[in-house]
């Protein structure tokens, strides 16, 4: 039976990335295997900023790792612009890298602690060839100045600069080397609240200014709708609900994604705040329940929960679809 | 009015580091109820652990402290220097922020629970194990029978961290202080363990100390909040006071900058200019003054006293907002593009909490 | 100007931490060590043209005459110069002490980033090896090697030399895959780096530094196994002049007993190097680690 099903995959001409029944395993000890992620389909349209969102375990840091082949895939295909990323090897992967960059999520961690920042930014000119000449040399200034740092800085290291500075050097590497696709995985969740602005207003402006499309995973479900024009939610490897941004929030029609947004501090008001009681652990990765996988939490089971998987399927009118038996149903909203 | 439960008056931590002088704690005075939750809020930096470190003696012994502690009528750091045994893990207890490092990996988790019984309580074994057994119910932990003999790597972080506040009950405290308790562990998690302790602290009428950096986690669970911005306690009122009315610049730049999920997607955020402040040898200025838009002349001359009313609310700031003084100066700076300390700024965003 | 805007401006101007100002030292005591170290090898570099006694010379004054007799450190049983036989007895002792290390980090270094960095089935086999050299007596090893070779300066530094691969390769095992696992690697593998500009550039100055401090200390190591050899008779053939082989011509027992000075001027020379090597070793070390963490 085929995974959670491509009802969301879109016939349009703008689609950049169509990832299709994405399947990935790690394996741990002798003979078991983490089901990280386990047949998922969504896609990227041109200037879109899609944001990926879940608790963790879900697999959202391993799609975005895998999109870009930083982890092996088992199965399914990633299509971008014809071709197929999960089946590159070697130098053809390579080439198409400069595409498809990241931002990560230690700031400290993602630069060469031995290297100075004018270096580490330009370490993807380098690769390539073009740090001849001048031109290279103001593309580094400009980069920097766009990020906001003095590039007068660029012979200091990086722990010479604050968190908040050394993710703005990050943003500027991953700029370096002109991409069409910007993955930011949890880029703003190992820094400060007030730092957090500076610099998600930074990945809007470049985004702007570059043309760029995003791939935003963070578990933060406000930063999340801040940024995404779509939004997928996940659950244990499997996609529970994907939609418009505003739309998802307001109408959200999965339990997980309901009982979501009914645990979050000052929960959002279009749930009510007793379906975040959701009870139990959440099951292990190496086995995960068969049919639904969240039928071990979820309050509105029935038989069907525990031996058929639910297949996506396109709610309403609106684009948004739900892998549910179950779906809520959600009346127009009346926000008073 | 009884007497305040805790009473923390003008208390200063120091460090001695390579580079100087930290002045983590500078200043800090408040009180807190018998049965009260107080949430403090701050970023890294703000001197918020510090405090909490200070009222559970776990500073390293490098650290020089001045001011005064005072819990149910006793001086706390007179006891520190007195050594003494049985208070802090009985009348007043924490609960850290990685369950991992407030458990032993190699003991079972009963048995850390019942060390503390028999250490403090005196409790012989068997008593131990089995009000061990007890309080991991308590905490809503499922099987406790069977969990009293795991090791903390066999539970999953949340169930730990229920462990983690099992241990800290034990002994039945006054005052529990809970050091970013869930910022480890996933939002699910989180809203069942800020449950949980909302009903233990009920049940026992037991008061508390929320410390967090997220907003959110105060405002829903504390009856007031105190923020804390560079080593000083900058504002404190009651919960919905301070978000729906609050007086101080760097809170409402705090409530500003964070997105909301009632705001629409792709709402610009308004980010806090500036570095968070220097604790070396801090300038004895307002702390906040470098990047606060209401900055005046005063606020570079002076460090500015608490006003309000004590116990009811309090801030310390020469120009705050939401007052007719902090609207004008903010207009001022405005009107010449910049504030007294080089900050350049422009017609805020409309909009607000 | 936007907000935005005037607030990157605003950044833009705001100074990183400038640590030179508080730069750890490295300390008084080290640059001593360093000093040493620096003064012994010049020594033992310049020796035959420096201007003190011919070494081998048999009667270069009355036998077995103390310290600050004739000679400067007394003479041993032949009257040859012990001081002088000192000084040229670095010349072998740091040698093989030094090209051992060199051939122990080069080959062991590389064997092990290589198996640190691509795991799999290189791993497997470098481990192997590494852990089959560790598991074989070292004196035994040294004894087979020089009795089917020779035992010439360049077999015995091989011989420590080869001592030394699986300590420092497993360092440098260890440490690659610590550092393979950071984020900045993945970064630079994103960026389309192949292999060999990642380990290049990426990985090896991080290696480097708590290999370099590994280094000197196993500097220490080898020159005092050069010591160990010499008492079994596998040092240096022939004539050739080692600080081992010094010891061992003094420790004879009437000598020990009554011109102690023919032993103990060259175990002085050794022990202060060697001190001074693991001194310097061990404050890299901790120089480095701190420099490592941000804040």
């Amino acid at each position: 039976m085929a995974g959670t099903g491509h009802a969301p995959l879109r016939d349009d001409p703008n689609v950049l990335l169509t990832v299709t029944d994405l399947e990935v395993e790690f394996p741990v000890g002798r003979n078991a295997v983490v089901h990280a992620v386990s047949g998922i389909s969504f896609d990227v349209a041109e200037g879109e900023t899609l944001g990926i969102v879940g608790e963790s375990g879900c697999g959202k840091s391993t799609v975005a790792r895998s999109i870009i082949r930083l982890n092996e895939i088992k199965s399914g295909t990633v299509d971008y612009q014809g071709k197929d990323l999960a089946s590159l090897e070697g130098e053809e992967l390579r080439r198409i890298r400069p595409d498809l960059q990241m931002i990560f999520q230690d700031p400290i961690s993602s630069l060469n602690p031995r290297r100075k920042i004018r270096d580490v930014i330009s370490e993807g000119l380098a690769v390539w060839g073009n740090t001849k000449g001048s031109w290279s040399q103001d593309r580094i200034e400009e980069l920097m100045m766009a990020v906001g740092i003095d590039p007068k800085f660029g012979d200091r290291r990086p722990h010479q600069f604050s968190g908040g500075q050394c993710q703005r050097i990050g943003i500027a590497r991953a700029l370096a080397l002109d991409p069409k696709v910007l993955i930011c995985d949890e880029p703003v969740s190992a820094l400060d609240v007030s730092v957090q602005a500076q610099v998600l207003n930074i990945l809007e402006d470049m985004k702007a200014r570059y043309g760029l499309t995003l791939l935003f995973i963070s578990h933060d479900l406000s930063v999340v709708k801040n940024v995404s024009d779509r939004i997928i939610v996940m659950y244990l490897g499997k996609v529970c609900e994907i939609g418009n941004a505003d739309e998802l929030y307001e109408r959200p029609r999965h339990p997980y994604t309901r009982a979501l947004l009914a645990s979050i501090p000052e929960p959002a008001p279009t749930v009510d705040v007793s379906e975040g009681d959701i009870e139990g652990e959440l099951p292990s990765p190496i086995t995960p329940p068969t049919g639904c996988r969240f039928n071990t939490r979820c309050q509105h089971t029935t038989d069907i929960c525990f031996t058929e998987e639910p297949v996506m399927q396109q709610v309403g009118d609106a684009d948004q679809y739900v892998a549910c038996h179950h779906p809520v149903e959600v009346a127009v909203s009346v926000n008073g | 009015m009884a007497d305040p439960q805790l009473v923390v008056d003008d208390l200063h931590v120091r460090f001695p580091t390579t580079r100087g002088l930290v002045e983590a704690v500078n200043g800090v005075s408040f009180t807190l109820e018998k049965g009260q939750m107080l949430g403090i809020v701050g970023e890294s930096g703000s001197g918020k652990s510090v405090t909490a470190k200070t009222l559970m003696n776990l500073l390293p012994r490098t650290a020089e402290v001045d001011g005064s502690i005072t819990f149910e009528g006793q001086d706390v750091r007179d006891l520190a220097q007195r050594k003494q045994k049985h208070f802090w893990g009985v009348k007043m207890t924490m609960v850290f922020q990685d369950p991992m490092t407030s458990l032993n990996p190699v003991k079972k988790c009963g048995e850390q629970i019942a060390e503390t019984l028999r250490y403090h309580m005196g409790d012989d074994n068997s008593t131990a194990l089995e009000k061990a057994v007890d309080l991991l119910e308590q905490v809503g932990i499922p099987e406790p029978a069977k969990r009293v003999n795991q090791y903390p790597h066999e539970l999953s972080g949340g169930l730990r961290q229920r462990v983690v506040i099992a241990m800290a009950l034990a002994c039945e405290p006054s005052l529990l202080i809970a050091d970013e308790p869930t910022t480890a562990v996933d939002v699910t998690v989180q809203k069942r363990l800020l449950d949980l302790l909302d009903r233990l602290r009920q049940e026992r009428g037991m008061s508390m100390v929320l410390i967090t950096h997220d907003l959110g986690v105060a405002r829903g669970r504390c009856d007031d909040v105190a923020v804390m911005y560079g080593g000083r306690l900058v504002e404190r009122a009651p919960t919905e006071v301070l978000f729906s009315d609050s007086r101080h610049p760097y809170t409402e730049a705090l409530l500003r900058t964070i997105p909301r999920i009632e705001q629409p997607s792709h709402t610009r955020l308004e980010p806090i200019e500036g570095r968070p402040p220097e604790l070396i040898n801090p300038p004895e200025q307002c702390a906040f003054a470098p990047r606060c838009r209401h900055a005046q002349a005063a606020c570079l001359e002076g460090i500015p006293e608490n006003s309000g009313l004590p116990g009811m609310r309090e801030f310390a700031c020469f120009y705050p907002s939401n007052t007719e003084r902090g609207d004008e100066a903010m207009a001022a700076n405005i009107a010449a593009g910049q504030t007294v300390t080089g900050l350049t700024i422009a017609q805020p965003a409309e909009g607000g909490s | 100007m936007s907000t935005t805007e005037a607030s990157m401006a605003d950044e833009a101007l705001d100074e990183p931490e400038d640590d030179s100002a508080v730069k750890k030292t490295l300390g008084l005591a080290f640059w001593v060590a360093v000093g040493w170290i620096v003064t012994i090898t010049l020594a033992a570099v310049l020796a035959p043209w420096l201007p003190i006694a011919d070494p081998d010379e048999i009667a270069n004054g009355a036998p077995r005459d103390g310290i600050l007799g004739d000679n400067l450190m007394g003479t041993d049983a032949l009257g040859r110069d012990v001081f002088a036989r000192t000084v040229h007895g670095a010349r072998i002792s740091l040698g093989v002490g030094f090209l051992g290390i060199i051939l122990g980090v080069t080959v062991g270094g590389a064997l092990g980033i290589v198996a640190g960095y691509f795991k799999g089935i290189a791993d497997q086999v470098i481990s192997f090896m590494f852990f089959s050299l560790l598991s074989f007596p070292a004196l035994v090893l040294a004894l087979l090697i020089t009795a089917s070779i020779d035992r010439s300066f360049w077999t015995v530094a091989m011989t420590l030399g080869i001592l030394g691969i699986a300590p420092i390769g497993r360092l440098a095992r260890a440490t690659t895959i610590q550092f393979s696992e950071r984020e900045f690697v993945q970064a630079a593998r994103v960026i389309g780096a192949r292999n060999k500009r990642i380990i290049i550039r990426e990985l090896l100055p991080n290696v480097v530094i708590p290999m370099g401090a590994l280094t000197l200390l196993g500097m220490g190591i080898s020159i005092v196994a050069e010591g160990s050899l010499a008492f079994l008779g596998l040092s240096v053939e022939g004539e050739a002049i080692s600080w081992g082989k010094s010891i061992v011509d003094g420790s004879q027992t009437r000598d020990l007993e009554q011109n102690a000075h023919v032993a103990f001027v060259p175990i002085a020379a050794m022990f202060l190097t060697v001190l001074a090597l693991n001194f310097a070793g061990d404050r890299v070390r901790e120089y480095t680690d701190v420099r490592e963490t941000a804040f």
